[in-house]
């Protein structure tokens, strides 16, 4: 069943830039199955901010999950569309690329991690995607100190050998073996070190840190930038897992309770800071519980047993 | 990039990643340093044995071998073999001349100087010096004559008579000197230091029958003493001049007669000469020359060599058939010394790497229960866009740099206790000295202290490490004072005289790349497991 089908002319006339139709989940709890999502059909058109409403344990996170790429529905159990391309055809790399770009987001509880700081979290989907040379540099490191750990193993290997044990072809070469191990050991380390150092004031005025830096100060988080999650308070967390969904200016911002774990007041902040992005054009799926929260939407729909129904208009 | 930044955040929040640096560096350090003592001893033995009998042994038990000359002229043809020397061996007993005391040695007839181009004699020789604090005592005495010491002493009186010179085995005489740390030795009672006394030597000639015949006792001036590093030798062995020994012997040169005649003329008439023999021959090889090619070339010398006896005069005495003489390479000729101290160090490369692998499996579960905490974070990781070998990237780092310094470090320790396992041996044969275990009790006071004040202040944590503390280090201070030392390493049993201080860096190395590589795979293995979850399940772990 298609929840969009009344759709104001103004909203239909906009593109659907995410189509789920009939998703089914199940969760095993040991042998016994349970159906969370029967059949959930869902439109998103760009540009629209929606709420899905349902009580807790309806499947709302679950949904959230399958929407933005980070878990699977059943076998047979439906289909996503992301700008017409299905989701569950991506390879791993589209995946990456989709939940990278694509989407932002917003988790129930945060998930900051607990050793970078808030900018480093905030601009951290910028740094993961995978560059020609992510792999390629520190592989050459390894190859270029494991070379001339070899060579070096092969040429002086002789003179480091006990006397007692006969320098044979095979013990040359498990020296050569052994030093080229080292040598590829010490290779890639120094070449982190020096990732390290040079990447260290990229990390904190480079192009992608100016964007964060810029996000985080209009949240308010201007103060905060090298302070660690854990020194936060709860609505700051949530800024900053904002920030950090809003990093790679994702298509769709998918945001699980964004003011779940807050009081009214920083509930309403963080509501008024995603209102400001909806108002420049950024397409929002919220989920909730809380019909108060529902309101900010432009739509809302409710998952009762298991399926999509829509609410209003 | 990502990787380097996280990695480095990891490694540097908590004391995690040092306690699994100090895991890698002690597990690393513990197996240099057995390794390299075990094979020390072998490289030890193997050494000693070379220096002390050459490349390859020619034997020939008693009535020895004629002509020796000849052979050693034809091995020292062959471009295999460098030098050769002839020595003469037997039992016999030494007079000590203090004590009343004499011991049972093995006494070899030397020719010096072939002898040091065989087996480098003048590097053993311990005296090249009178030490000052003799010379001071021979001054107290004054007159005493300070002996000099030449680079190889003449051991055969010669034309200008005098007593023959005898060359101690170093560990013989306990009673003038003790070692050193460094191995030289310091001379504790002057009086009895052995240059400047004469010993007794008992030989018992065996006739060419086999029979024994009258003891020779001979009055020896000591020259010099010797050090080989094997303690058996050092203990036993004693050296005297080839002629004396082959006199004393009744291995020298000495006129055939011909007894027929005697009834006749009353005279005897003198027919031939038989001719002195050796009872071994030692021969080093040329340089680069393995002791198995060389034992081939003097296995062929020595066939040339009978050859030309033959072709002489029918009456000359002949060299023994080859198929008696032992030809040996040392390898075979110390196989009962080799054999238990190989089998030995292949006993314990088994129990090594039963010690290895329980060291991998310890840095595998240290390094298992650091990722698994990591879990949630892989899943974050995931779940904004991280590839699979993108998140192994962190920990493949995470591993190489614990790893890589723990092995570093373990290097360095084990380095540091072998070189100086001799001093730290030494120090355990001592009773420990009153600053430590004065200092241990002080420390567990103030942790005492400690203790009672974190207690009073209610801090849980603080009180029960400071007990502990306080508890381990009273027990430290008590051990140390009840330590009367007690020596591990006796060189009465064992063979060698000091412990071996070389790091075998071939297993070193080994060792490094194995506990570089069981990091990496202790990091990987867990984390490559949570970046094949789904990031939801990941997310799910708390
Ligand atoms: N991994 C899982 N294994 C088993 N059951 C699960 C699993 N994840 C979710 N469930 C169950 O699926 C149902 C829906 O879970 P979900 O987290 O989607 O609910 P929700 O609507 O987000 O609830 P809330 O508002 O409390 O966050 C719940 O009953 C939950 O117990
Ligand atoms: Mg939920």
């Amino acid at each position: 069943m298609n929840a969009s089908h009344d759709q104001s002319s103004s909203d239909a006339a906009r593109e659907p830039v995410l189509v789920a139709s009939e998703l089914r989940k199940t969760y095993r709890m040991g042998r016994v199955p349970v159906l969370v999502l029967k059949d959930a059909s869902i439109e998103v058109r760009s540009g629209e901010w929606i709420a899905i409403l349902g009580a807790s344990g309806s499947g709302k996170s679950t949904l959230l999950h399958l929407l933005g790429g980070l878990d699977r529905p059943d076998r047979d159990g439906g289909m996503i569309r992301f700008e017409g391309r299905r989701v569950s055809d991506f390879g791993g790399a589209e995946l990456n690329t989709y939940r990278n770009r694509s989407v932002g987001f917003v988790f129930q509880f945060y998930h900051l991690l607990p050793e970078l700081s808030v900018l480093e979290n905030a601009m951290l989907p910028c740094l993961v995607p995978n560059r020609w040379f992510s792999a390629t540099l520190p592989l050459l490191a390894a190859v270029i100190g494991g070379g001339v750990g070899a060579a070096v193993g092969s040429t002086f290997g002789v003179e480091i050998l006990p006397t007692a044990d006969a320098p044979t072809p095979s013990k040359i070469a498990l020296l050569a073996l052994t030093c080229g191990v080292l040598g590829a050991a010490i290779g890639v380390v120094l070449f982190q070190l020096g990732q390290v150092l040079a990447e260290r004031s990229r990390l904190r005025h480079g192009p992608q840190a100016a964007i964060s830096r810029h996000t985080l100060e209009e949240f308010g988080l201007g103060h905060r930038l090298r302070h660690r999650p854990s020194q936060l308070s709860g609505g700051e967390r949530q800024r900053t897992a904002i920030a950090r969904a809003l990093a790679s200016e994702p298509s769709i911002l998918m945001a699980d309770e964004p003011t779940g774990n807050l009081d009214a007041t920083t509930g309403r902040d963080i509501l008024d800071l995603l209102k400001k992005r909806h108002d420049a054009g950024l397409t929002i799926v919220m989920v909730t519980h809380d019909p108060a929260v529902a309101e900010y939407a432009d739509r809302i729909v409710r998952l009762e047993d298991g399926r999509v129904v829509e609410s209003r208009a | 990039m990502y990787q380097p930044l996280l990695a480095n955040r990891y490694l540097g929040s908590r004391i995690i990643p040092l306690i699994a640096v100090a895991a890698v560096a002690l597990c690393v350090g513990l197996v240099i340093i057995v390794v390299s003592v075990m094979s020390g001893f072998l490289d030890m033995l193997l050494n000693s044995g070379r220096t002390l009998m050459g490349d390859v042994i020619i034997r020939y038990a008693d009535p020895g071998i004629p002509h020796y000359d000849l052979l050693i002229e034809e091995i020292e043809s062959r471009p295999e073999a460098l030098a050769a020397t002839p020595v003469v061996e037997s039992f016999g007993l030494l007079k000590l001349p203090y004590g009343n005391r004499t011991e049972g040695v093995q006494v070899w007839g030397i020719d010096p100087a072939s002898f040091d181009q065989v087996v480098d004699f003048k590097d053993s020789l311990v005296w090249t010096d009178t030490p000052p604090e003799v010379r001071k005592f021979a001054e107290d005495m004054n007159g005493l004559e300070i002996p000099v010491f030449d680079e190889l002493p003449r051991l055969d009186p010669g034309s200008a008579g005098g007593d023959p010179g005898v060359i101690l085995g170093v560990e013989i005489d306990s009673a003038a000197k003790v070692r050193r740390m460094d191995g030289s030795y310091e001379v504790k009672a002057p009086a009895f230091w052995m240059p400047f006394r004469d010993v007794e030597i008992t030989l018992i000639p065996i006739s060419t029958s086999g029979a024994l015949e009258k003891p020779d006792n001979r009055r020896f001036d000591v020259a010099n003493e010797f050090q080989s590093g094997v303690y058996q030798i050092d203990s036993r062995r004693a050296m005297i001049g080839l002629e004396t020994g082959q006199r004393m012997l009744g291995l020298e040169a000495a006129p055939i007669y011909d007894t027929r005649l005697l009834d006749e003329t009353g005279e005897l008439e003198r027919i031939g000469t038989y001719p002195a023999r050796v009872q071994m021959v030692l021969v080093r090889a040329a340089d680069g020359v393995s002791p198995e090619a060389l034992r081939d070339a003097v296995n062929l010398a020595y066939a040339a060599f009978a050859a030309r006896i033959d072709d002489e005069d029918a009456m000359t005495i002949r060299p023994p058939d080859q198929a008696f003489v032992g030809i040996r390479t040392w390898r075979e000729q110390l196989r009962d010394l080799i054999g238990p101290v190989e089998k030995e160090r292949e006993l314990m490369r088994i129990l090594f790497s039963i010690v290895y692998l329980v060291c991998a499996g310890l840095v595998l579960s240290i390094f298992w229960s650091i990722v698994h905490e990591k879990t949630r974070d892989i899943g974050i990781l995931r779940a904004i866009g991280a590839s699979r070998p993108g998140v192994l990237g962190v920990f493949l780092a995470y591993g190489l740099v614990i790893g890589l310094v723990g092995a570093v470090l373990g290097a360095l320790l084990g380095w540091t206790v072998v070189v100086n396992i001799n001093a730290i041996h030494e120090a355990m044969g001592e009773p420990a000295p009153g600053w430590t275990w004065i200092t241990a009790f002080s420390l567990a006071a103030v942790m005492l202290a400690t203790a009672i004040h974190a207690g009073l202040r209610g801090g849980m944590l603080r009180t029960l490490l400071s007990i502990v503390g306080a508890l381990l280090l009273s027990g430290v201070g008590t051990a140390l004072l009840l330590h009367q030392g007690f020596l591990m390493w006796d060189p009465a049993v064992y063979y060698f005289n000091s412990i071996p201080n070389q790091v075998d860096w071939s297993s070193a190395i080994l060792t490094m790349a194995g506990a570089i590589v069981f990091s990496v795979l202790g990091a990987a293995i867990p984390a490559a497991k949570a970046a094949d979850t789904d990031p939801v399940k990941a997310l799910r772990y708390e």
